[in-house]
């Protein structure tokens, strides 16, 4: 095992090949706050890539209901078991990545999910809400508070799916970062399933091969964002590139969520993976919940994101979320306008900080006729 | 009258058949010559063959690597033509493995010859740089789809799926023609890489080459490798046939090695059992 530098971890770790990073990373960020499960963006995917035969069960776009959904089944509890002691000190991660924790004979720390695993995705998930008028129908140890939560395959830093791959089969693009399997190379042996913990790559059983999220790679070559990005109703997300810490950029959209306001955190950084979608965490939940979740920043992010409504910068960028469907690389905000560029220089929008109101009354007195809300 | 000999000469045959003599073990693999290559396990020839039975180890070695055993040992034997070589794989398995789902793997056999015998044996796990290895590896997934099983199908481990469109299937492709086709080729990634391991499946066994472990790759040129597999009472019997070791003479050695993967025990690529080099000699045929 080489030693490689992880900053979500605040610290070196192991990890099977040495360091060796993109000339640059493609990266995202959610704004969990904002999403409403509509899983517009699981059917932009499945339609795109995963109708083939093999690819029924396979959602490599999903959103499950947290605490009580997952997708496959008990993805996240079963690791939450396997790694003991998910210490932080302040910043940096105490305790052992699932690189450092494999077991003998293991490159990683992993679990295999079988078909069973995969037949329940939002099977039930949200039922702790209940029918309000006969209280709740699931009884829990604690208030009812649940979130939605978006995943898709964190093109990972250090991934675990590749390094699971003793055929060397699954690449991560030095233009991009973009992770994937190499259809010719694969022979099926299904490590990579075991071992990628966010279980974002998955067994086609009619091909024989393992297949992934591939980041819509052909649009993100045009400078055109991903399927579950572009259609997402929710506006939640957000693409573009991320530079180290030590090189961001205020202008660059995601470096100033992740790096600069530090209110977007990656995904079970503790996996030691450093995931490459970055999550606003949800401002209605316990953070000891969330802090398990997305690691010691939780807080601090949430603080941040509360003050936007004051901060313009800050509210403008976050404007910025589903209003075009180009990559946008910088962005500066002109008193109330916020402006997007994409990569070759050009604008390729502008939004107002507040967008006008308009209010129509309910009784249209012209056409002498109740408006109603619905499209 | 006639009735009467007719069964005894039947009872006879199933002595013999049923007592057929207990083969003669070597402590190598030795390849005795035949008028032609037995393709089925049950053929006759084999009951002429010593038979080598050859301890299994774990691969463990590499990762990632095998931690519990499982199967302990293959039985051998061999014959051979002036052309060809083939040997029969014998190994208990209690669990018949034949369907690859996620989480589930199938069961195999493989063998392994040095590419040149030029008195250099390579490593013996996969071979090594510049020593190439030629392996013929034989699937239980493989031999069940050559004996005609349908093609794997969504409801074969989601019963109760329904599935309301595939774009290969849309009513505007006419079934079976060019453009069909070409949808299903589009539909099917690794395939329409020529993928191997993707199929259609003609034969139950591929061809295969390396030269250390994780450079496993499709062989160049074939050496006419054949497979055929069956179910016995207690596991499975292959026959895996293919051209005769290059330059090697009647009375000379080679070497040669196994891998049998248990597919219940989650057996795949390299967490299997396996032997290192065991001699291969090539007997003269009687002058
Ligand atoms: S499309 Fe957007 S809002 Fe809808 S479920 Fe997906 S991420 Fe959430
Ligand atoms: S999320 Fe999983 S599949 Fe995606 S790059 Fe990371 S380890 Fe690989």
């Amino acid at each position: 095992m080489a030693r490689v530098f992880n900053w979500q971890l605040g610290r070196e770790m192991s990890y099977w090949y040495p360091e060796s990073r993109p000339k640059r990373q493609f990266a995202a960020v959610f704004d969990i706050n904002k999403c409403i499960a509509c899983q517009t963006c699981t059917l932009a995917c499945k339609t795109t890539w995963t109708s083939g035969k093999g690819q029924e069960y396979m959602l490599w776009n999903n959103v499950e209901s947290k605490p009580y959904g997952c997708y496959p089944l008990a993805w996240d509890l079963k690791l939450m078991e396997m790694l003991d002691g998910q210490n932080w000190e302040g910043r940096r991660y105490d305790g052992r990545t699932l690189f450092e924790s494999a077991p003998a004979g293991e490159r990683v720390n992993g679990w295999r999910p079988e078909s069973q695993d995969y037949a329940y995705p939002n099977v039930g998930e949200d039922d702790c809400t209940g029918q309000v008028d006969k209280g709740a129908s699931l009884m829990t140890p604690h208030m009812n508070w649940f979130f939605y939560l978006a995943r898709i395959c964190n093109h990972c830093t250090y991934p675990a799916c590749l390094s699971s791959c003793a055929r060397g089969s699954i690449y991560k693009r030095p233009e991009d970062g973009i992770v994937l399997v190499d259809q010719q190379r694969c022979r099926g042996y299904q490590d990579c399933v075991k071992g990628c913990p966010y279980k974002k790559i998955f067994f086609n059983p009619m091909t024989g091969t393992s297949e992934k999220c591939i980041a819509c790679y052909p649009k993100v070559e045009q400078g055109v964002q991903p399927q579950c990005f572009e259609n997402c109703i929710g506006k939640i997300r957000l693409g573009g590139w991320i530079s180290r810490p030590e090189q961001a950029r205020a202008d660059n959209p995601i470096d100033y969520l992740v790096h600069i306001r530090k209110i977007a955190l990656p995904l079970f950084p503790q996996f030691g993976l450093e995931p490459n979608v970055y999550y606003i965490p949800p401002i209605n939940v316990p953070p000891a919940y969330l802090t398990q979740m997305f690691g010691p920043g939780v807080e601090q992010a949430v603080a941040a994101y509360k003050s936007a409504a004051t901060d313009k910068d800050l509210a403008g960028l976050l404007c910025l979320f589903g209003s075009t469907e180009r990559i946008v690389t910088r962005w500066s905000r002109q008193g109330d306008i916020v402006t997007g560029t994409e990569e070759n220089g050009s604008v390729v929008m502008r939004v107002p900080l507040n967008e006008p109101v308009h209010v129509r009354p309910a009784y249209d007195r012209l056409y002498q006729i109740a408006r109603v809300n619905c499209p | 009258m006639k009735l009467i000999s007719y069964s005894l000469l039947a009872a006879g045959m199933l002595i013999t058949a049923g007592c057929s003599r207990e083969p003669k073990r070597v402590n190598e693999v030795v390849a005795i010559p035949a008028a032609a290559i037995p393709s089925a396990p049950g053929d006759s020839v084999w009951d002429r063959a010593p038979e080598h039975a050859a301890k299994l180890l774990l691969q463990d070695l590499v990762e990632p690597r095998l931690m519990e055993p499982s199967t302990t040992e293959v039985r051998v034997r061999a014959v051979r033509t002036p052309s060809q070589i083939a040997f029969r794989l014998d190994w208990n398995d209690a669990t018949l493995d034949e369907m690859a789902k996620p989480g589930m793997f199938v069961d195999g056999c493989a063998i392994q010859l040095p590419k040149a015998n030029n008195g250099q044996a390579p490593d013996p796990q996969m071979g090594q740089q510049g020593q190439t290895v030629e392996i013929t590896f034989w699937r239980a997934d493989w031999q069940a789809a050559v004996n005609g099983r349908a093609p794997t199908k969504i409801q074969d481990f989601y019963p109760n799926a329904t599935i309301d469109h595939y774009p290969s299937e849309a009513k505007s492709l006419e079934p079976g023609s060019a453009k069909q086709k070409e949808m299903e080729r589009l539909y099917s990634p690794a395939r329409a890489l020529g993928n191997l391991r993707s199929g259609p499946r003609e034969s139950a066994v591929e061809e295969m080459i390396a030269e250390g472990p994780g450079t496993l790759s499709r062989a160049a040129a074939s050496n006419n490798s054949k497979g055929n597999g069956t179910r016995t009472k207690t596991g499975w019997q292959v026959v895996i046939s293919r051209a005769a070791p290059q330059g090697l003479a009647p009375r000379q050695r080679s070497q040669i090695a196994f891998a049998v993967w248990e597919g219940s025990h989650k057996e795949v690529g390299a967490r299997k059992m396996r032997t290192g080099w065991i001699p291969l000699l090539l007997e003269e045929s009687p002058k």
